[in-house]
């Protein structure tokens, strides 16, 4: 079992040493999703966190009209998770998926004990973790209700650099809340304005 | 000269689907690491294979490239392709189109539209040829080399011919320019010929058997199909074809720099990979419709 990111996630991210990693090891659980399956479906109670070891997963929800609303993309080393589903136990109202062969690592609150039994740090790590998601959350709202199109796309690809080359342009559409049309034409824009021919 | 030696012989493994339109087994790197064929960093080799009629040619959609050229042989199968700075054509059978990348281009590759339409058997090699780090930020540029143009060279006892598409083949030099000393020929071999092949010891250097199967220097039979990698200690090797036969030989000086390499960019260092994922993201690239 290969777990390189997790792995450095653990020691450079979460401040571990070599030894505690070697003890949080045993208790590590993971899961291969191929593309296209699902690790969490709407009514579903969701079980865990998702932490990306390799591959790429999307979560969304149906609207009225039965279109998928793309809330987030999780590509190596990012955490993906219904967290409201988790904490409340309650059913969720989003899907997760894999849109590439994924492996993820499963965490959950009984794991997040057990290391920071090994390393007391590490609760305090993953609250930091939470409490900066919420801040790209409450980021992304604003986008959403205020930000130009080619705004929302640049913050987009500053965030995922290398994702317009994995997932297809409707997703992309979807995640920034416009149709693939406008982000062809936000696209054909930023050529416009910084190609240069045999430059 | 020293016999150069087999240092491996490699059999076509799993194949995968490059978009829609490329049924390709990868030699470089699955088989062969970057640095060890350096300058040819990546191969695929896409057997003999039967499409099916369409309406909608099958291919590859738009796709960045930064780094390093791509040089496309169609063997059987005709390949239409376009690009962001207003480039285009037809890869007709027998052709070559060696593109410069270098500082960026966004292109794409289908099958062309009226061969689709009868479809058929379809064979092509995609070679990634790396730049030395002074031409990776180079004007992009395309050289449409029709099989006409290929230098052709008669084997002496009419056992068959030489198509020498880069580099030199006894002071025969192929149609193709290059920014780093490299050989690419087509060997068209009739059955019973036995030529032999010289090349600097430390040119990295291979064949693959894209018709027909062949006996290297008396020592090993190798089937079609299948990639054969040299030593880089000797020099001469020696084909013998056990039937008519077509191999592809690459032959090139290793440039000996860094590589980092992400997907479609082949860079010197991880913060030019960077900087060609920005570019990329940013329009840098250009435009080019789906």
């Amino acid at each position: 079992m290969k777990l390189s990111n997790f792995a450095t996630h653990l020691t450079t991210k979460c401040g571990l040493s070599a030894a505690q990693l070697q003890q949080v090891l045993p208790h590590i659980k993971t899961k291969k999703i191929a593309k296209g399956e699902y690790l969490l479906k709407q009514g579903e109670v969701c079980s865990h966190f998702f932490f990306v070891e390799q591959g790429l997963l999307r979560m969304y929800a149906l609207n009225e009209e039965g279109k998928e609303n793309i809330l987030q993309f999780a590509t190596e080393n990012w955490i993906v998770s219904d967290r409201g589903s988790v904490y409340f136990q309650e059913p969720s109202s989003y899907y997760i998926d894999a849109v590439e062969n994924t492996q993820v690592i499963l965490l959950n609150d009984s794991f997040i004990t057990q290391v920071a039994n090994i390393n007391p740090d590490f609760r305090k790590k993953n609250e930091q973790l939470l409490h900066n998601h919420i801040r790209q959350l409450y980021k992304r709202i604003s986008q959403l209700l205020g930000a130009s199109a080619k705004s929302r796309y640049l913050d987009f690809v500053r965030m995922y650099p290398d994702i317009m080359l994995r997932v297809p342009q409707w997703m992309i559409a979807s995640y920034l809340g416009i149709t693939p049309e406008s982000l062809s034409r936000v696209r054909k824009a930023l050529a416009k304005e910084n190609f240069k021919p045999n430059s | 000269m020293k016999t150069k030696n087999i240092e491996k012989i490699i059999q076509p493994g799993t194949p995968h689907f490059v978009g829609d339109g490329f049924r390709v087994h990868n030699f470089i790197p699955s088989n062969i690491r970057m640095k060890r064929m350096d300058p040819f960093i990546m191969m695929d080799y896409n057997e003999t294979y039967n499409f099916p009629p369409t309406d909608k040619p099958k291919g590859v959609g738009v796709h960045p490239h930064r780094g390093f050229e791509t040089v496309t042989i169609a063997y059987k199968g005709k390949i239409e392709h376009a690009d962001s700075a207003g480039g285009g054509g037809i890869i007709g059978e027998g052709d070559v189109q060696w593109m410069t990348a270098a500082s960026g281009v966004l292109h794409k590759e289908f099958h062309e539209t009226e061969w689709s339409k009868t479809g058929g058997e379809f064979q092509m090699v995609q070679l990634w040829v790396n730049l030395p780090a002074k031409h990776k930020m180079s004007p992009p540029k395309y050289q449409a080399i029709t099989h006409k143009q290929l230098t052709k060279v008669a084997l002496p006892n009419n056992v068959g011919h030489v198509e020498v598409i880069a580099g030199n083949y006894n002071d025969n030099i192929g149609p193709a320019t290059t920014f780093s000393p490299i050989n690419l020929y087509n060997l068209k071999l009739n059955k019973g010929a036995v030529t032999q092949l010289s090349f600097p010891a430390n040119y990295n250097t291979a064949l693959v058997t894209i018709q027909g199967y062949v006996n290297i220097n008396s020592k090993n039979t190798v089937k079609q199909d299948h990639l054969v990698l040299f030593d880089n200690v000797g020099e001469t090797f020696t084909i013998n074809a056990l039937e008519d036969a077509t191999v592809l030989v690459l032959s090139g000086e290793p440039i000996q720099e860094p590589i980092a390499a992400y997907g479609p960019f082949v860079m010197n260092n991880q913060q030019e990979l960077v900087q060609a994922f920005e570019d990329f993201n940013t329009g840098k690239f250009g435009y080019l419709e789906e």
